[in-house]
C-alpha cells in the first residue's frame, strides 16, 4: 500500500531522516514513536509529498510520489501537527474549500461535508469561525479535512498533542474507528497512546528506524527472560544457597533494600517459565520469609527509553 | 484553480486587508483627483492617471503581501501542497485573486473619468489607452509581489521587500541613464552576467562540467558578437536594465498608443515572475 525505501532527508550537514525503510499494508494502524526531533514529522512530510526526500523513494499503490504526485496525494489524507486551518473561515466554508481542492465531485460535496462532520463530531460548530474554536475542535476540523477526500491512507502527526485527557480519549477512539476502514499512520511521543491504538510500532530515533514490531512483541524481544523482584528477610549467602537448586533460575542480582535487615534480589529465569511457586517453596523450606514478590515486566515506556538511549544494546538484541 | 481563486477572493474581504487596500487606494486617488482636477478645474485626466501609477507603488505590496507568507505562517501551505492540486494552479489562483481585487478597484476610478467627460473635455483614446496599460502594468506589479510573498514568512517583510523591488523598477530609468554606454563597459558587463549565471548554475547543480560548458558558451557568444558586430555592446548595460523598466512602456499607453510589443512585454514579465514563483515554491520543498 505505502512503501518507503531508503528515505533520506538532509538539511545541510544535518541528517533528519537516515535511510528509513518500511512497508505498510492496507488496513494497518501504525504508530511512529520517537522523542521530539527524531524525524517523525519529516518522515510524514515526505510520505505526503510536502517535502521532497534527498534520497530514496516513496511509493503508494505502486506509484512513485515524484512521478505521479497528484494521484498519490488523492490517496492520502494528512493532518499535520498544527492543523492547517484558515481562521477567517467558518468550519463549513473551510471543509467546502478542502473538499474542492481534494477533487470531491461537486454534487457529492455537501453530503460528504455532513458525513465527515458527523464522524468527527463537529456538526454543532459548522457555522462558527475556525478562529473561535477550542484546540480540541480545531484538531477535529483538521481531521475532517484529512478525511474529506475519501483517502485510503490517513497520516496523522501527533493527533492528540495539546488536548485535554477527555478529548484525547475521544480522538483515540475516533482513530480506532477510522482504522477499520483506512490505513492509519500516526506519530506520537506518548507511549500509552501508541500501545492503545496501534497494532504495529516503528520506533524512530535520530532519523533511524530502530525497531519495527507489535507492542507486545517489542516487550518480549527486549526482556530476554522473565524477572522477579523479591524482598527477603535473610542474607545473600542464605538466599543463594536456597535458590541454587530451583529449576530454570539463571541469575541472581542483589540490591540494597530500604528495609533494614532485608535483602532485595532480582531473580532472572528462562523465557516463558513461571518460577514463582518453586522459588517460594525453596525459600520457605530454607526458613527465609518472603516479604514482597513482584514480576518485572518491561513497560513500553522502558523499552522506548532503552531503545532510544542505548543503541548498542539494541544492536545486541 | 477556481477554488483557490474563490477562497483567496473571499479571504480578501473576510480579513481587513481587502478593505485596507481599497480604502487606501481610493482615498489617495480621491485626494489626487480633488486637488488635481476638481479644485483646479482641469480636465487633464492623464495627469491624474500618472498619479495613480505612483499610488500602486505603495498599494500593490499591500495587496500581495499575505498571499503566500500568511499560508506559511499559518502552515496552511501544508494543506495546499499535500492536496491533489498542482503548484502552478495555486500560484495562478492567488495571482488572479489579487488581480481581480486590483481590477475592481481600478474600475471604481472610471467614475472620475465620467465626471471629467461630463463636465469637461476627456481625451477618450488616451484615457482608454491608459486604462488598458494599467491592466497589464498592474499584472506585472502583482506578479512581482506574488513572487516576493512566496519567499517570505512574514507579511511585513513581504510588503517591504515588494515595495523596494517596485521602487527599484521605478528607479531603473534614471539609474540606467547615468550608466556608461561605451564598448568596454558593455563587454565587461556581458562578462559579469556570464560569470553570475555560471555561479548560479554551480550553486544549484554543483556540477563543474555544466558550469564550465556554460562559461565557455558565454565566452564564445561574447567573442562572436564582438567580431561580428561591435555595436551590440554599445549601451548594452542600459538596454539590459531598461528591460526591467515597467513604467517606460506604460508611457506609450497613456499617449493612446496600443503597441503589441508592450503588451507582449508585460505578459512575458508577468509570466516570468509567476514561473519564478512556482520554481521558488518547488525549491522550498527540497531545502
Amino acid at each position: 500500500m505505502i512503501e518507503a525505501k531508503d528515505l533520506v532527508k538532509r538539511y545541510g550537514p544535518h541528517t533528519a531522516v537516515d535511510h528509513a525503510t518500511f512497508k505498510i499494508e492496507r488496513g494497518e494502524i501504525v504508530g511512529f514513536l520517537g522523542p521530539n526531533g527524531a524525524g517523525k514529522t519529516t518522515t510524514m512530510n515526505m510520505l505526503t509529498g510536502y517535502l521532497s526526500c534527498t534520497e530514496g523513494t516513496v511509493t503508494v499503490d505502486g506509484m512513485n510520489i515524484l512521478e505521479h504526485p497528484l494521484e498519490v496525494k488523492k490517496r492520502i489524507g494528512y493532518l499535520p501537527e498544527n492543523p492547517p486551518l484558515y481562521p477567517e473561515m467558518t468550519v463549513r466554508e473551510y471543509l467546502q474549500f478542502a473538499g474542492e481542492i481534494k477533487k470531491v465531485p461537486k454534487q457529492e460535496l455537501p453530503k460528504r461535508i455532513d458525513e465527515v462532520m458527523q464522524t468527527v463530531g463537529i456538526t454543532d460548530v459548522a457555522g462558527r469561525l475556525v478562529r473561535n474554536l477550542s484546540k480540541g475542535y480545531k484538531q477535529r476540523v483538521g481531521l475532517a479535512q484529512a478525511m474529506i477526500g475519501k483517502p485510503d491512507i490517513l497520516i496523522l502527526d501527533e493527533p492528540t498533542a495539546g488536548l485535554d485527557p477527555k478529548q484525547i480519549l475521544e480522538i483515540r477512539q475516533l482513530i480506532k474507528d477510522l482504522g477499520k476502514s483506512h490505513t492509519v499512520i500516526l506519530s506520537s511521543h506518548i507511549l500509552p497512546e501508541v500501545s492503545a491504538v496501534c497494532k504495529r510500532v516503528l520506533i524512530i530515533n535520530q532519523g533511524k528506524i530502530v525497531a519495527d514490531d507489535t507492542p507486545e512483541n517489542l516487550a518480549k524481544r527486549l526482556l530476554g527472560g522473565s524477572h522477579l523482584l523479591l524482598r527477603i528477610d535473610g542474607t545473600p549467602q542464605q538466599i543463594e544457597s536456597a535458590t541454587r537448586k530451583v529449576e530454570n533460575v539463571r541469575n541472581l542480582s542483589f540490591k540494597e533494600s530500604q528495609e533494614p535487615g532485608t535483602v532485595e534480589v532480582v531473580v532472572e529465569s528462562d523465557k516463558d517459565k513461571d518460577i514463582r511457586r518453586d522459588v517460594s517453596k525453596a525459600l520457605g523450606a530454607a526458613g527465609l520469609p518472603i516479604l514482597m514478590m513482584r514480576s518485572l515486566d518491561m513497560t513500553l515506556e522502558e523499552i522506548f527509553l532503552h531503545l532510544t538511549t542505548k543503541e548498542e544494546e539494541v544492536a545486541k538484541v | 484553480m477556481m477554488s483557490i481563486l474563490k477562497r483567496e477572493l473571499k479571504s480578501y474581504f473576510l480579513t481587513p486587508i481587502g478593505y485596507i487596500y481599497m480604502g487606501f487606494f481610493l482615498l489617495v486617488a480621491g485626494v489626487f483627483f480633488t486637488f488635481g482636477n476638481l479644485i483646479t478645474r482641469s480636465s487633464q485626466y492623464t495627469g491624474f492617471l500618472g498619479g495613480i501609477l505612483f499610488i500602486y507603488l505603495f498599494a500593490v505590496p499591500l495587496l500581495t503581501m499575505r498571499l503566500f507568507s500568511e499560508e506559511k505562517r499559518q502552515r496552511t501551505d501544508q494543506l495546499l501542497l499535500t492536496s491533489p492540486i498542482s503548484i502552478p494552479e495555486v500560484v495562478l489562483g492567488k495571482f488572479l485573486a489579487a488581480f481581480t481585487v486590483y481590477l475592481i478597484t481600478l474600475v471604481i476610478t472610471v467614475m472620475y473619468a465620467l465626471v471629467v467627460g461630463i463636465y469637461g473635455d476627456l481625451s477618450f483614446w488616451e484615457t482608454l489607452g491608459a486604462y488598458i496599460g494599467f491592466i497589464f502594468l498592474g499584472a506585472s506589479y502583482i506578479a512581482v509581489g506574488v513572487f516576493v510573498s512566496a519567499g517570505t514568512e512574514n507579511q511585513l517583510t513581504s510588503a517591504l521587500v515588494s515595495f523596494f523591488s517596485l521602487l527599484m523598477i521605478w528607479l531603473i530609468d534614471p539609474i540606467s541613464n547615468s550608466l556608461p554606454v561605451d564598448l568596454t563597459a558593455g563587454i565587461i558587463f556581458a562578462a559579469l552576467l556570464v560569470v553570475a549565471l555560471c555561479g548560479y548554475i554551480y550553486l544549484n547543480t554543483k556540477n563543474l562540467y555544466i558550469t564550465a560548458a556554460v562559461f565557455l558558451l558565454g565566452a564564445i557568444i561574447i567573442a562572436a558578437s564582438y567580431f561580428i558586430d561591435k555595436v551590440v555592446f554599445i549601451g548594452f548595460m542600459r538596454k539590459f536594465f531598461s528591460w526591467f523598466s515597467l513604467n517606460k512602456r506604460y508611457e506609450n499607453f497613456s499617449m493612446g498608443l496600443l503597441k503589441v510589443d508592450s503588451l507582449v512585454y508585460y505578459l512575458s514579465f508577468t509570466g516570468l515572475f509567476l514561473f519564478l514563483t512556482v520554481r521558488l515554491l518547488e525549491k522550498q520543498r527540497w531545502v
